[in-house]
């Protein structure tokens, strides 16, 4: 008899028997518990029925229950706590130990992360050390960071998307769909392409859609294998797990001068100045501030004689400081204190939002300024001011996207958003020609590549102990840009030197792969 | 025609329906569990099932009991005790509590000790008896300082707690023995603790002083017991009192105020208590260690889900003291949120039903005596489930009706036997 029950228990129609049961018991308990909650009770005294106490007890239940359901229905959005029942949740078939986690995939579908079979930690990376800094990594023992980490729920099958049925799926049942793919807006080939151009130098290279903010590339060097971060973690000299796209900061240089030619032309202040060779000084014990055509006479043991009365455009291309100085005192307190928050300096720029939470580069830093005269070494990108490679390429962009500043991103699915509006459409219109002139005449002529009319700026940046740090930012073409290219090289020396030919390198395989004379597919 | 019929129905007639109802369910969950046990081996063990046959001979009998005494109390309250009593034996049944049958009477017997103490507790309180106990409060406060003495002395720790020979926790009655105290001490000084100067409580000061004396001999006592979590409760009942005498909103504020001041002296002195509120603030510090039963608890609730695992097919074992303490992440896994919110809802319809029947009763003592009963069943369940979700930190209290433990069974069916005599007005 026993033994009859127990094969029928464990026949097919055994779950659905038990199944049958726990609704019966739950739908019976739901009768019970509301028959008692709705039985007659005593009549209420005269004195009291102490109210307050009663709502006091029966709400303290239910904010615990409203607790508890953070846990018991909504447990899958803490990473955390996902990470501790991957590895200690005992239940043989728990979900979290049998999705199979989805691949991450780059725009055009390439893998960039893939999972092991029968390898709950396993993970595969095609271009390691490349993308390791976007992508991080995801490891049994020094957890899941980056991409992998934000994109955890989406990746691991628990997060809900409202708008499909999974939603029901996952409360009726309560097992995981499948994990799902999250496609990035990465080109793989960029991606390594830039990787390469770093070539082990300390350095970052941003890549990105001025009017979608979809970033192509997002690299950071030196590179780590995403499999075995134990060295990079523990490596304080180079710092390689340390991603310095997004949270290296770094004093912009020249770059920074896009900022203020932006300004000049939108508040149309006044753009001729006097440039003698002595330099500029601000005011009284400040040090002048020279051009570098000044040092390198010095050096040949000449006199520079300075570029006499110029305008903004010969200024540009000349990328000449001791003109931007005095545009920076002309522009007044409160223009470049209001520039600065267009920019978005101050702020930390959110590249991911995804189910699992967001992804933010560091705050830059620009010091809010009282005195019109401090505005003239920042002015030039010096001073008390720090930015990350992606600040610099999202002005860059919002210059190319006719003075929208656009969110980056690097997820397809996020929406496109406009973080703030840098200038007019007008100024962003003149201030691509005059960067066009840096590039085909200025300090940029190593990019000025046929064909592609690529505007940009070069920038050198001047940093405590050591070399000077190399930046060149640029877009490509003049009129309807399609792509952003920044590059920075740590204690590269001079922009032009160091951080150009990775740009030029860069926009020619861009251009090879279709991404600078056509143009950006998705815009708002 | 069928209102009429409603109203000759009558509170044991509801009763009983409840308890019919509250029976149905335990028997779902015991088929299920018995299913689930049948799948793995064709063994069906009889002694396990003693104490749910006790429940469905003992319950209707009690009722009976009431029918012939001419009981007219709130029937709600009743079936919310039996109902939360049952899925309590179904709980333990499950969790191979009684797996030993016989041989471990001390898992068998507090059932039928329990009811037992649930008559004792509606004789000693129904009926408007109840008012004749206010003359047993001092003799209640002695004993409590008995118990508590007692243990000090005999008592040896055992996972943080202490207990007596066999394991048995008779700190259990101090609750209610304390209760009484203070309903019947407060209740004579009525007067002097309603006196309020805008809206902030100023009882004279002689009076006042009396009661810190007096209370503060039990409290130093619990303090030297270790038991944090009897002294949290206690003190959370006597300012529900304080405010069910005065009914002003001053002394549940102040109250707060004072137990999160205490809540944090507490945990600056104890290292114990460190540990629980570390714990209670980031359990990921320590997740093998320090916050292992919590995080255990909650990935228990979490692969319960909306609709719980069913019962008997969790795997709530892995937390460690699932029984006692934990018992609520096994209920989580088990019945799901939604069943934990229908059991949370039939505790909280057990605490209305307790205050309402407070304001109905005739005499200071006796309101004030229900009240404290109430609401030492309600912090009890506050802090317990509040601690296993993470709500709160650890302070180590069972769950009433629901948790493994004679004493504690025996001590909840008692008050919630005297609560059923204070409900009845004559």
């Amino acid at each position: 008899m026993l033994e009859r029950l127990m094969n029928l228990l464990n026949s097919d129609v055994g779950p659905d028997l038990l199944r049958a049961l726990k609704i019966v018991f739950l739908a019976v308990l739901a009768v019970a518990s509301f028959g008692i909650l709705y039985a007659p009770t005593v009549k209420p005294g005269k004195v009291t029925s102490y109210g307050l106490l009663r709502i006091l007890f029966a709400g303290a239940l239910f904010a615990v229950l409203v607790y508890q359901a953070t846990w018991q229905i909504w447990g899958y959005t803490n990473p955390d706590f996902v990470k501790f029942m991957r590895r200690y949740n005992r239940r043989p078939d728990a979900a979290e130990k049998q999705v199979m986690r989805g691949p991450l995939l780059d725009r055009r579908g390439m893998v960039l992360a893939a999972p092991v079979v029968g390898d709950v930690w396993g993970r595969r990376y095609p271009l390691g050390a490349a993308a390791a800094h976007p992508l991080g990594y995801y490891h049994s023992t020094y957890g899941i960071t980056a991409v992998e980490r934000v994109c955890d729920p989406t990746l691991s099958g628990y997060a809900i998307d409202k708008r499909d049925e999974a939603l029901g799926k996952m409360l009726f049942t309560q097992r995981a769909a499948e994990g799902e793919a999250v496609t990035l807006t990465l080109d793989q080939r960029l991606q390594q392409k830039a990787y390469e151009l770093l070539a082990g130098r300390k350095g970052a290279v941003v890549v990105m859609r001025p009017r979608s903010g979809a970033l192509l590339a997002l690299v950071s060097s030196p590179g780590f294998d995403p499999l075995n971060p134990a060295e990079a973690i523990r490596d304080e000299e180079n710092t390689p797990a340390f991603n310095r796209a997004v949270q290296g900061r770094y004093p912009p240089g020249s770059t920074f001068k896009i900022l203020l030619a932006a300004l000049a032309i939108e508040k149309g202040l006044p753009q001729v100045y006097a440039c003698p060779g002595q330099g500029y000084v601000a005011g009284p014990g400040t040090p002048p501030i020279r051009d570098s055509e000044y040092y390198a006479y010095q050096r040949k043991g000449a006199v520079w004689p300075g570029w006499g009365r110029i305008g903004l455009k010969d200024a540009t291309v000349h990328s000449s400081n001791v003109y931007f100085a005095q545009l920076g005192v002309a522009s007044g307190t409160k223009a470049f204190n209001d520039m600065m928050t267009k920019a978005r300096i101050r702020e930390p720029l959110t590249y991911l939002r995804a189910s699992g939470g967001e992804l933010k580069s560091a705050r830059g830093h620009v010091p809010e300024v009282t005195k019109a005269r401090s505005t003239a070494l920042l002015a030039i990108g010096q001073g008390e001011l720090l930015t990350t490679p992606l600040h610099v390429a999202c002005f860059t962009a919002a210059v190319a996207a006719d003075g929208r500043m656009m969110r980056p991103r690097l997820c397809q699915a996020e929406p496109i958003e406009e973080m703030s509006r840098l200038c007019n459409v007008k100024t962003a219109e003149q201030l691509r020609a005059i960067l066009r002139e840096a590039v085909s005449r200025g300090t940029g002529k190593g990019v000025d590549l046929p064909g592609l009319n690529v505007c940009g700026k070069t920038g050198t940046a001047q940093a405590p102990g050591g070399e000077d740090h190399a930046w060149f930012t640029c877009f490509a073409p003049q009129r309807k840009p399609n792509i952003v290219v920044t590059v920075l090289v740590e204690r590269g020396g001079f922009g032009a030197k160091a951080a150009l030919p990775v740009a030029r390198a860069l926009l020619q395989e861009a251009d090879r792969l279709g991404y600078v004379r056509i143009a950006e597919e998705a815009t708002p | 025609m069928s209102r009429k019929k409603k109203k000759t129905l009558g509170p044991i007639g509801t009763a009983t329906g409840l308890f019919l109802l509250s029976a149905f369910a335990v028997a779902c969950a015991c088929l299920a569990i018995l299913g689930v046990k049948l799948s793995n081996a064709p063994v069906l063990q009889v002694e396990p099932l003693i104490p749910l046959a006790v429940y469905a001979v003992g319950v209707p009998l009690i009722l009976l009991w009431l029918k012939l005494s001419g009981w007219k109390g709130d029937a709600g309250l009743v079936g919310a005790v039996f109902l939360l009593c049952g899925i309590g034996l179904v709980i333990q049944f499950r969790m191979g509590s009684f797996s030993q049958g016989l041989a471990k009477p001390a898992a068998m017997l507090p059932l039928p000790l329990g009811l037992a103490a649930f008559m004792v507790g509606t004789l000693l309180t129904g009926k408007g008896r109840g008012a004749w106990l206010a003359k047993a409060g001092w003799m209640a406060y002695l004993a409590a300082l008995g118990v508590l003495g007692a243990m000090l002395l005999l008592g040896r720790s055992f996972r943080g707690g202490t207990y007596l020979a066999g394991n048995l926790n008779p700190s259990e009655i101090v609750k209610p023995l304390l209760v009484l105290f203070l309903a019947s001490y407060l209740s004579r000084h009525q007067k002097a603790f309603s006196e309020t100067q805008k809206g902030i409580p100023v009882p004279p000061l002689r009076v006042l002083w009396g009661l810190v004396a007096l209370w503060a001999i039990p409290m130093l006592m619990t303090i030297a017991l270790k038991d944090l979590g009897l002294m949290a409760l206690l003190n959370a009942v006597l300012i529900v009192m304080l405010f069910a005498i005065a009914r002003s909103t001053g002394y549940l504020a102040i109250g707060l105020a004072a137990v999160a001041a205490a809540g944090f002296g507490v945990q600056l002195i104890s290292a114990n208590a460190r540990t629980r509120f570390d714990v209670w603030l980031n359990p990921f510090a320590d997740p093998t260690g320090k916050g292992w039963q919590i995080l255990q608890a909650l990935a228990a609730m979490y692969s319960g889900g909306l609709w719980g695992a069913g019962l008997g097919a969790g795997v709530p074992q892995s937390v460690p003291i699932v029984t006692s303490d934990f018992v609520y992440a096994a209920v989580a896994e088990e019945i799901g949120l939604v069943g934990c919110a229908l059991l949370l809802m039939v505790y909280a319809t057990l605490f209305s039903r307790g205050l309402r029947a407070a304001g109905a009763t005739k005499t200071p003592f006796e309101r004030l005596l229900c009240v404290g009963l109430t609401a030492s069943l309600a912090t009890q369940t506050i802090l317990n489930v509040a601690g296993v979700t993470k709500a709160l930190p650890m302070t180590g209290i069972t769950l009433p009706l629901i948790s493994h433990g004679g004493s504690s069974l025996i001590t909840t069916l008692l008050i919630a036997g005297m609560l059923t005599g204070l409900s009845d007005r004559k």
